[in-house]
């Protein structure tokens, strides 16, 4: 069967049409972007605020030993916590696709819409790209602008201390313009995948939130000072996550498949 | 061409079987009744016939296509109304349809005002900027029923199309799809209202499983005669006695009149003579049709046994 655009277009347009009108949906979405803003700007805003105090240096210092002592501390901890929460970040283009494909996906068996729905000619293929399309896009778009806004909102509270626009520096230019499509695209698989299997949209969503605990354990152990995050680390993790993707986009097409779907939630 | 020809259709789940050595065809112009208790197969049959399922057996073709291998050209050529209306709720009704004419790839210059015209025919024109889910479950069955038509299938299949319309709307309903079959469109109508199958109706499958019977209506009701025989006194005092009869027919007994359901012509003598041996002073007896609901629990019940 051959992939037609307009179908797969006629999805996106219908789920992000819907995701417009869903006002509870979009306030949780609104939620997490501003918790990942407002923590680091609320953090590098105290290290500016006290340059000289000496627990900064002492803090700096269980990062790095060898921190020359004529060394800004409070620069070195605003370098670190940008470098660390970056990871964090990462959380919010996986999230926010599960909060919307599990509602697109699991939703349409709750709402009894998904027999019309496969009764028209859309193939699989269609579905998981109109329906990805529809989680991706917002995604992406709400990471984007939250990064526009964390940007301006850490120089303007480095300001004081650094003298220089700390924001966008290249980690964060190429975390958010390389993987955070990537980590977008494995949350929605993730959510696509399991709300095939499930009956409740808000059960996808608990059991799809569960794979954002590894990212978080992973920033854990940057700030434990276990690892030391950089270009290379985030690199390396995009490169799993893409990998993780591929295998996610294949198995989303069998899953969505008309016979096991209507079979077993019909 | 044939709509619909189905040849030894089956459908397991796992080892239940949900339906098995189902074969019937259904003509274009043709409104074809598939009937059975819940859990019978009709749904199962439907999903075959409209591509949600994978036949385990047999063959049956759509409109030309097969439902094995050509599932995109079926689902185009189909229109299927489910037992829910399966709206999309904080979509508006013009929105619902919309989607449906992008999906089956529509010029909406041609779509729409075949839409607008079955809006206008069931009250919805003034309520299509409305979200569906301030619609009554009247108008969102309208509403479903619209989306059905929105492709302008040659082959529609009804899940119960007038349940929870008022009477004015379930005749208007079913008024558009007598004019479809006239249209030469074929349709298929799953129901329990054995009246509105009466109705619209020319032939019927009753299934349970596998096929009970398949017929023209007037010839499955026509299967068995019934003989309503009006009497002087009270019925009741008559019914042991034909009850005790050898081919011990169905009866019903109401003040000055009986109902006697027969299984063959030649019974009936014997059931005006045993009422004139009890007693019975009769003053008519005319043979009838009986009812479709009649011969349908009959064929159910001679099903299970």
């Amino acid at each position: 069967m051959a992939f037609r655009t307009r179908r797969a277009l006629a999805v996106f347009w219908k789920d992000f049409l819907d995701l417009r009108k869903n006002v509870g949906l979009l306030l949780s979405m609104t939620v997490l972007p501003l918790v990942f803003i407002l923590v680091p700007i609320g953090v590098v805003w105290t290290y500016a605020q006290r340059p000289n105090d000496p627990n900064l240096r002492v803090l700096a210092q269980y990062y790095d030993r060898s921190l020359p002592l004529g060394a800004n501390a409070a620069r070195f901890l605003i370098d670190r916590t940008l470098t660390d929460w970056f990871g964090m970040f990462l959380v919010m283009p996986v999230f926010v696709p599960i909060l919307i494909s599990s509602q697109s996906v699991a939703g349409e068996k709750e709402r009894r819409t998904l027999e019309p729905l496969l009764a028209s000619p859309v193939t699989a293929a269609e579905l998981v790209a109109g329906k990805s399309l529809a989680s991706l896009v917002p995604a992406v778009s709400i990471s984007w602008l939250a990064f526009a806004l964390f940007c301006v909102g850490v120089d303007v509270v480095a300001w004081p201390l650094v003298k220089e626009p700390l924001m966008p520096n290249m980690l964060w230019s190429f975390g958010i313009f390389f993987l955070a499509p990537l980590f977008a695209f494995f949350g929605n698989g993730v959510a696509v995948l399991i709300s095939a299997r499930v009956s409740e949209a808000r059960t996808a969503q608990q059991l799809s939130a569960l794979v954002v605990l590894p990212l978080v354990g992973l920033v854990g152990g940057q700030v434990a000072g276990w690892l030391t995050a950089g270009v290379g680390y985030y690199a390396v993790q995009g490169a799993v996550v893409l990998l993780l993707d591929a295998v996610l986009l294949v198995a989303s097409i069998r899953l969505l498949d008309r016979e096991r779907l209507i079979s077993r939630w019909g | 061409m044939s709509g619909i020809l189905v040849q030894g259709l089956a459908k397991r789940f796992g080892e239940r079987v949900a339906v098995e050595g189902l074969t019937f065809d259904v003509r274009p112009g043709e409104v074809f009744g598939l009937l059975g208790p819940n859990g019978a197969g009709k749904t199962t049959t439907v999903r075959m016939l409209t591509g949600l399922l994978r036949p385990s057996e047999g063959e049956a073709s759509v409109w030309g296509h097969s439902v094995r291998t050509q599932g995109e050209q079926l689902r185009r050529s189909v229109g299927l109304l489910t037992e829910q209306p399966g709206l999309y709720d904080r979509l508006t009704a013009r929105e619902n349809l919309r989607f449906f004419m992008k999906l089956h790839e529509l010029d909406e210059a041609v779509a729409w005002p075949r839409a607008r015209a079955y809006l206008e025919r069931f009250g919805l024109a003034d309520r299509e900027n409305e979200p569906c889910g301030s619609f009554s479950k009247g108008m969102r069955q309208k509403l479903a029923i619209v989306r059905t038509l929105v492709h302008d299938p040659k082959v529609i299949f009804l899940d119960e199309p007038t349940s929870g319309l008022d009477p004015e709307s379930a005749r208007t309903v079913r008024d558009a799809v007598a004019e479809l079959a006239s249209d030469g469109r074929t349709i298929v109508l799953c129901s329990h209202n054995l009246a509105e199958v009466e109705r619209l109706c020319s032939r019927v499958a009753i299934v349970q499983g596998r096929l009970l019977a398949m017929a023209p209506l007037g010839e499955l009701r026509r299967a068995g005669q019934a003989l309503d025989i009006r009497i002087e006194g009270d019925a009741g005092r008559f019914l042991p006695a034909l009850a005790a009869l050898p081919f011990a027919p169905n009866v019903l007994g109401e003040g000055g009149r009986i109902k006697v359901m027969l299984t063959d012509d030649a019974q009936a003598p014997d059931v005006l003579s045993c009422l004139v041996n009890a007693g019975a002073r009769v003053h008519s007896a005319v043979p009838s049709h009986r009812p479709l609901e009649e011969v349908y629990l009959e064929l159910i019940r001679q099903g299970r046994v």
